[in-house]
């Protein structure tokens, strides 16, 4: 009796749950996320669906996309390739999402690529930069974010020819960003002519770089090449001021936001970076930006907000296109995108490597990112 | 190269104060209570989340903070002891393990609920101008660390070999039936030695976010860490995982500096299977058995 009882209690939930799902599908158009949501990456993950929940919301304002609204399904993929693979075949395969945009890093994009290849369902990533991921010509993922490989050759020369910073040594997080990052760079500023000193690579969530630090001063190269989120780049700033290092200092990564400038403090006075996206960038599409994530968040964005909030709207203008929420309408649509973002006009080249931005070369001074130079993100392939 | 290898040294002896602290409350916990602590990185963490909470955001003066972090660290460690450790006293020491890493992974999440994902830095009064002496670099923050960390560490000598409390505890660590037989509150040791031994692991959190950042994802290589100095120190060897953490701190420094940065975790890894292979009772112990 009571086994019968239950098993007939789960079928009417089951039931109910399906109910429920189709009824989602009806009226709301969900576009999976997957990010890391917790762990050391929790904070720059965040800022990227803050990004996306932002898009949504503007676009859900002004009527939606196929008079649908949108609606964000977010995954917690922690970075990690196994737990960013359990999130897709859940959003894929349960949720029946269309899009799905993530994986944050780029080990777990590589991940999650064959799952969105076996599924037929178009993945799009607007952060993770290995050069790796789009070498191939690809058919279901898209990257809406600049490669390791565009950032070294829009900036080597910026730093070799019109600064005049000839040794160069890096320092970098010992992860495939840290390693990627600076492997570009090293072969793009060999290529002019510039010499490498030296290489440190560091733990991500290590407190104390006095010792790579301590190496570097020694050298005294013209500049540094740091490679480090939020967290250890602020830190390292600081701590290379404690130790009077005099070599320049240059960051890849999330260096342009105000999180960074609070915690690095004084000492981020004079330091340059190397962005995609600067709140401080001209363009009314930037300072629609800038402002409504200002209404809703209290904060300047930073570069992986941007990147959240670009891609959905890169993925909702794909949708009105292809005339049907569907994987496979959406991807053909997603070719042809031609998207304002705040930082650049989007398109996708051959490879479906987005191009366009305008990269920006800034010096941090007194908690504002000032733009010393730009040039425009290339398409690497076509 | 001389100076270089001084300054290595030093920046050994900041990062080697801070793993002393952590691994002499580890070893207590062991030596005394024979608990695996998993959850001793989290504690170390929740040190810097609570003084930021009292110093950053009720703008409580840094060095009351301090004395309020140990004070409420204190009475949490005992209170855990009381709710979790107790029930399972006697039992195979697995069953510990598995509630102090059921501990650790609620109290991570819940730093991460409320402290949020953001890494942030205590106000403390600090000049970050450095401080020169010949040619070596250090700041007063790193300099407090290490003082602070002496301080802890020689109270917690002298709280062990000249009080009451500490000849209760040497007595219990010895053989802790004959302890109950004459008269020795064994549960009341066992719930102050926990308390005890939160408490040095808060200290460190508090200097952690004066000298870094505070980041609850500190927490797990934290516990690593420690765990490392313990096993280098003899599992139950106090002046051992004192000893143990100064000279995993300036090995690695050395190592980072001579050799290389990118390797720098895993000496203390590689280290400890060696002397699990040769020294299996530590670095420090004179003979095997105590």
């Amino acid at each position: 009796m009571t086994k019968t009882m239950t098993g007939l209690a789960t079928a009417v939930a089951a039931v109910a749950v399906l109910a429920g799902g189709a009824l989602a599908q009806t009226d709301t158009i969900r576009i999976g996320v997957i990010k890391p949501i917790t762990g050391p990456l929790a904070f720059d993950g965040n800022n990227s669906v803050n990004g996306a929940k932002l898009a949504v919301d503007e676009i859900n304002a002004k009527g939606g996309v196929l008079g649908k609204k949108l609606e964000l399904v977010v995954e917690d993929g922690q970075c990690k390739p196994a737990d960013s693979v359990t999130a897709a075949e859940k959003l894929m395969v349960r949720d029946k999402v269309p899009v799905v945009m993530g994986a944050f890093c780029s080990g777990a994009t590589l991940a999650v690529m064959p799952v969105a290849e076996r599924n037929k369902v178009p993945l799009i990533t607007g952060v993770s930069s290995s050069p790796k991921l789009t070498e191939a010509k690809q058919s279901w993922f898209f990257r809406n974010a600049e490669s390791e490989l565009m950032t070294a050759q829009a900036f080597a020369a910026i730093l070799y020819e019109k600064m005049g910073l000839k040794n160069i040594y890096y320092l970098a997080v010992n992860d495939d960003w840290g390693r990627g990052t600076v492997g570009a760079f090293k072969e793009t500023f060999e290529k002019i002519g510039a010499k490498t000193m030296s290489i440190e690579y560091v733990d991500r969530t290590a407190n104390d770089f006095y010792t790579p630090l301590t190496k570097i001063r020694a050298a005294n190269p013209d500049v540094v090449i740091v490679v480090a989120e939020t967290q250890a780049g602020s830190i390292i700033t600081k701590q290379a001021r404690e130790l009077g290092l005099k070599s320049k200092i240059f960051g890849v990564g999330a260096w342009a936001t105000p999180t960074f400038m609070n915690l690095a403090g004084d000492a981020a006075n004079g330091v340059f970076a190397g962005v995609v996206y600067a709140s401080t960038a001209t363009g009314d599409a930037n300072k629609m930006f800038v402002d409504n994530f200002k209404k809703v968040f209290n904060t300047d964005p930073g570069k992986y907000s941007a990147g959240g909030y670009t891609t959905i709207n890169v993925i909702a203008q794909a949708i009105a296109r292809a005339g049907a929420a569907e994987p496979d309408k959406i991807r053909e649509a997603l070719t042809k995108t031609d998207v304002q973002a705040p930082n650049g006009r989007i398109k996708f080249d051959s490879h479906h490597q987005a191009y366009g931005w305008e990269l920006v070369l800034v010096e941090l001074k007194d908690k504002v990112p000032h733009i010393r130079a730009t040039g425009v993100a290339k398409s690497p392939y076509d | 190269m001389l100076d270089v290898a001084l300054q290595f040294l030093v920046n050994g002896l900041v990062t080697g104060s801070f793993y002393a602290l952590m691994a002499l409350g580890l070893a207590m916990i062991f030596g005394l209570m024979e608990v695996v602590n998993f959850a001793h990185g989290e504690f170390f963490v929740m040190g810097g989340v609570v003084a930021y909470a009292f110093c950053n955001v009720l703008g409580v003066d840094f060095y009351l903070t301090i004395v309020i972090v140990v004070a409420l660290m204190f009475a949490f460690g005992a209170a855990t002891d009381y709710l979790l450790i107790r029930p399972l006293r006697g039992q195979h020491l697995l069953s510990t393990a598995l509630v102090t890493i059921g501990l650790s992974i609620f109290l991570i999440n819940t730093m991460l609920l409320t402290f949020g994902t953001s890494p942030q830095g205590l106000d403390a009064p600090f000049s970050r101008k450095p401080i020169i002496i010949g040619e070596i670099v250090i700041t007063e923050g790193r300099l407090f660390a290490i003082v602070v960390g002496a301080v802890a560490i020689v109270a917690t000598h002298i709280l062990i070999q000249k009080t009451r409390l500490g000849r209760a505890m040497r007595a219990t660590f010895q053989q802790k039936e004959a302890a109950a037989l004459v008269g020795v509150n064994v549960e009341r040791v066992y719930t102050l030695t926990f308390a005890l031994g939160t408490a040095m692991a808060a200290i460190a959190g508090v200097l952690l976010g004066a000298v870094f950042v505070i980041h609850p994802s500190t927490a797990e290589l934290a516990t690593l860490k420690a765990f490392v100095v313990v096993i280098l120190g003899g599992m139950t060897n106090l002046p051992g995982a004192v000893a143990g953490g100064l000279l995993l701190g300036v090995v690695e420094s050395l190592w980072g500096g001579f050799v290389s940065t990118g390797y720098m975790d895993v000496i203390g890894f590689a280290l400890v299977i060696f002397i699990l292979l040769f020294r299996p009772y530590g670095l420090f112990a004179p003979r095997p058995g105590r």
